[in-house]
């Protein structure tokens, strides 16, 4: 009876993989279930609006592009099998990781060894891109945002004391690696370095810390989630010193959890909402909020772009040869992704792109300047 | 002065510990269960809470709802899950509460969203005075008085009412207490309730707190209040109260200079097992 | 076998071991552990820690197993000291408390884990026939002991600790081999995971790993090697089908988890041997 069980189980997992079709297909996998689904709905949609918009105007090659969507609740064990179905069952050409790091990291090995590009939307661990030359990252990596921030600091407030307060796990310690390692070239001083978990919303302690260390500007690092409530609590230890937050600070959220208190709040590789270039960036800012009823923020629009840069490349490359989209992925230059052009990737598959800083007025983020210094933002090799 | 601020804070965080904990001591004292879901009920109040007072703008009808339906939801949850079960090992409730905890927080999500619900209206959340220089937001006071207050009033009703006093006796030894007319099912109902009730005022204080109601608001609390309960020794109350504000302190302080070996939640377990390597029926339980 | 069945296989593989080694402890010697992931995660991070320095596949096996059970024998230790509740609590502990400290290790690579770990020297097939050769060794150990002189002391520690002691079993020295041999092969599935992943960081091992595993002993029926092996095929393979209801999977997984204690504690197996 057990075998039964197993041989039917196994043979309905087969059966839901085998219906083909004539269209162009691309993987997509994102968490959509679990604690991390919050990210994971946002990239799924993202992604979607990125595939109707390239069918409505009449798809790539002649071809309608279809979205093999897989939900890999952000588990390395569940990524691995996920990537073999797209290669084997789905016959997927490319694949776009709308997932963090550790199941973007085990799957892009699997996609390395076949041989079919693969594109992390947002996961920021720096070994993604190691595994070879399949694999490339539509967003930039941790140290060089943390560089980007330890520019962006002493070119406003100069030569200051810097606290900072980061969230343990691979976004927050990437960042801040790169930080750590330019703040010092350019003058500043870090006063302390504070850490903390992903599941905290309570800071009394390291606000009293903060505060009795005394620094000119606080940079934390940590999603919105924890930026909401870090930064208000901040304000309401008696802390005024601006404060500068990292990418995945980027959510309309923020403001809705710190309300007045996330005034002022400066973000380095935000997103400027009222930019008109390029010329998709308001039309899908629309577009989201009417699907998902909220704002859309950074990470669904690197997973839009990073499926319209692989559209592009099909489109470039002519064919649906998995070699040729590789090579075109690797030649893309100037790409007008959602957060910003993409000049170049490195002979990595890093993405070299400027950062935008943005700073948040009357409850909306505002554009404020653009790091723009391959000196310091040139991706790692 | 920064000992003292930390000081403070651990306390602050040790009444939002003990409100949570509370509750599942009593559950532990009288029936002997790792009732985990008891962290789903603490979010289900601060859902209550914060929808309820978005949408009618009252933040106290919100705290009532959410008073009526976490008790509500905690003797629910005794007559459905776990008193069918009482009778096998121990380990078959915990499990079962588990698997309850999973679906709680799955339907929170389905139900209200995968991202989190701030409040409209938290005047209270970055308003704070200033107590010999140490700031303390309005929120966090009203989660010092609150819990004192319901703390209070509850040894109070242990102590002094005929119910209170039938209470102390079934936790005690049920079997006599019920040959003195306790009715010992009625206790565990009230224990659920009130419990239960605790639980959903703590969550929706949290959520003001936080100003964010999410999901997995429970996860953090669930084995935290578990860490306590047994540290304090399972099943006292007064070792449960002591442990959270030990905890909180304890936290507070290794947040700040632990922080580069161990993170805030090993900090906690840490300390937790070399109390019961010490001691190991907990600080106040009786061997 | 293409790739995509490999690669399930290969999870099946890892994840019944995880089971039957956490059966040992929790179904054979009833000692209740909510910390398991963490000696998965100790053999892994061994055996990652080796691999990068190029240890070959045998060594980081084997390391990574002799460290999860040299962890697990003290962690054992504490089950001599406090009980039921009392450890489950303690061993859920000892999980954050490792977590918390490879965290913070920079030489375990922190937050970011460790990844680049190379491949296991075979095509994904033959690993994940070699995974399924550990399953099915891990297997027939179990059934083994199961009806060994040891299997019955388990059963006596299990059933009335005080007694057993009575009737003069070592009950410390029972609870001591339970505790090493579960957790060793907790770190044997690390160590095979490493190759399948080539990727490691600090969440895999998460308190939430370890309620899965418990899970997958529970509603296969404490104790019961077949039930315990029915339940992880089973529950391995409910994300493959169940992709559809993506959304809905983890409630009907906490669901699933719920009803079968509530209506049969003795999970799958208890279900099959209730008629007699």
């Amino acid at each position: 009876m057990k075998k039964s069980v197993i041989a039917a189980t196994l043979a309905a997992a087969l059966l839901f993989a085998g219906s083909a079709s004539a269209q162009i297909k691309i993987g997509f996998h994102a968490p959509q279930s679990g604690p991390a689904a919050a990210d994971g709905k946002s990239s799924t949609i993202g992604a979607e609006i990125a595939r109707d918009w390239i069918n409505e105007k009449g798809g790539v090659l002649g071809q309608k592009i279809e979205l093999v969507i897989y939900d890999d609740q952000n588990k390395p064990d569940q990524a691995v099998p996920i990537a073999n179905k797209l290669i084997g069952q789905d016959k997927a050409v490319a694949a776009v990781s709308g997932s963090y790091s550790a199941p973007t990291r085990a799957a892009a090995a699997v996609f390395q060894q076949v041989h079919i590009p693969y594109v992390s939307a947002y996961g920021v661990h720096p070994d993604i891109t190691k595994e070879g030359n399949w694999a490339f990252r539509g967003v930039q990596l941790g140290p060089p945002q943390g560089k980007g921030a330890a520019k962006f600091i002493a070119d406003k407030f100069g030569k200051v004391k810097v606290a900072m307060v980061t969230m343990n796990n691979d976004f927050g310690q990437s960042i801040a690696e790169g930080f750590k390692e330019e703040a010092p070239k350019l003058g500043l001083t870090i006063v302390k370095e504070y850490t903390f978990g992903l599941g905290e919303r309570q800071f009394g302690p390291i606000v009293a810390s903060v505060k009795a260390d005394n620094p000119d500007v606080v940079y934390a690092i940590g999603y919105y989630f924890v930026g909401g409530p870090l930064v208000a609590q901040l304000r309401a230890g008696g802390l005024k010193q601006p404060i500068i937050g990292a990418q995945a600070f980027d959510s309309m959220k923020l403001m809705e959890i710190a309300k007045d208190a996330a005034e002022g709040v400066y973000i380095v590789g935000g997103m400027d909402r009222g930019r008109k270039t390029p010329a998709d960036f308001q039309p899908y800012l629309a577009e989201f909020k009417k699907r998902a009823g909220y704002d859309a923020e950074a990470v669904s629009a690197n997973c839009y772009s990073s499926v319209m840069l692989v559209a592009d490349a099909i489109k470039r490359a002519g064919s649906t040869d998995p070699a040729k989209i590789r090579e075109a992925l690797a030649a893309t230059k100037d790409f007008p992704m959602l957060t910003g052009p993409l000049h170049y990737f490195n002979s990595v598959g890093e993405i070299y792109s400027p950062l935008e800083v943005t700073q948040v007025k009357n409850g909306a983020f505002v554009g404020v300047t653009v790091v723009d210094d391959p000196s310091i933002l040139a991706p790692p090799k | 002065m920064l000992f003292v601020e930390l000081v403070v804070q651990g306390l602050v965080y040790g009444c939002m510990y003990a409100m949570m904990a509370v509750g599942l001591t009593l559950v532990y004292g009288l029936l002997r269960i790792l009732h985990i879901a008891h962290a789903g009920v603490f979010a289900l109040g601060a859902y209550m809470t914060v929808t309820v007072a978005n949408a009618t703008g009252s933040l106290a009808l919100g705290f009532l709802v959410a008073t009526v339906v976490s008790a509500i939801a905690g003797i629910a949850i005794y007559r459905l899950a776990y008193q069918p079960i009482l009778h096998h090992a121990a380990f078959v409730p915990m499990v079962v509460s588990i698997g309850l905890f999973i679906v709680m927080q799955e339907a929170f999500r389905l139900i209200f969203g995968a991202y989190g619900i701030a409040f409209d209206k938290n005047p209270w959340y970055v308003a704070h005075v200033n107590l010999v220089g140490i700031n303390l937001t309005y929120v966090e006071i009203a989660m010092v008085i609150m819990s004192v207050v319901l703390l209070v009033g509850f040894g109070l009703f242990a102590g002094l009412t005929r119910a209170g006093i039938g209470w102390r006796a079934t936790v005690t030894d049920p079997h006599m207490a019920t040959s003195f007319g306790v009715d010992p099912v009625r206790v565990r109902y009230v224990n659920f309730l009130f419990g239960s009730a605790l639980a959903g005022i703590a969550g929706g204080l949290v959520g003001l707190l936080n100003n964010y109601v999410e999901p997995t608001m429970g996860g953090a609390v669930s084995y935290k209040a578990l860490a306590i309960v047994v540290l304090g020794g399972l099943g006292s109350v007064r070792g449960t109260l002591i442990a959270s504000l030990v905890l909180g302190v304890v936290e507070a302080f290794g947040a700040i200079y632990l922080a580069n070996i161990f993170d805030r939640d090993a900090i906690g377990f840490l300390f937790l097992i070399v109390v019961l390597m010490v001691r190991p029926q907990g600080l106040l339980g009786r061997g | 076998m293409s790739a995509y069945i490999a690669s399930l296989v290969s999870v099946i593989g890892i994840n019944l071991i995880l089971a039957l080694s956490l059966n040992i402890i929790t179904g054979f010697c009833g000692q209740v552990s909510l910390g398991h992931a963490a000696f998965y995660g100790l053999g892994a991070y061994m055996a990652a820690y080796l691999a990068k320095l190029g240890a070959p596949l045998p060594v980081t096996l084997l390391a990574g197993t002799a460290m999860a059970g040299a962890i697990g024998i003290v962690v054992g230790l504490t089950s001599l000291r406090v009980r039921h509740d009392f450890l489950a609590v303690t061993t859920m502990g000892i999980g954050f408390v490792l977590l918390g400290f490879v965290r913070k290790q920079k030489w375990l690579g922190g937050e970011l884990g460790i990844s680049g770990i190379p491949g296991p020297g075979l095509d994904a097939v033959s690993y994940a026939l070699l995974i399924v050769a550990f399953a099915a060794a891990v297997l027939a150990f179990s059934l083994w002991i199961k009806q060994s002189w040891m299997g019955f002391t388990f059963d006596a520690v299990a059933d009335d600790e005080d007694a057993a002691r009575t009737v003069g079993v070592n009950v410390s020295t029972y609870k001591l081999v339970a505790f090493g041999i579960g957790t060793a092969l907790a770190g044997t599935a690390g160590g095979l995971y490493i190759y399948f992943a080539r990727i490691i960081l600090p969440d895999t091992f998460d308190f939430v790993q370890s309620i899965a595993i418990l899970t997958m002993v529970v509603i296969g029926g404490t104790g019961s090697v077949w039930g315990v092996f029915a339940s992880t095929v089973v529950l391995t393979l409910l994300p493959e089908v169940s992709r559809a209801a993506a959304d809905y999977r983890l409630l009907i997984f906490g669901a699933m988890l719920m009803l079968v204690m509530r209506f049969s504690p003795g999970g799958l197996a208890g279900l099959l041997r209730k008629p007699a």
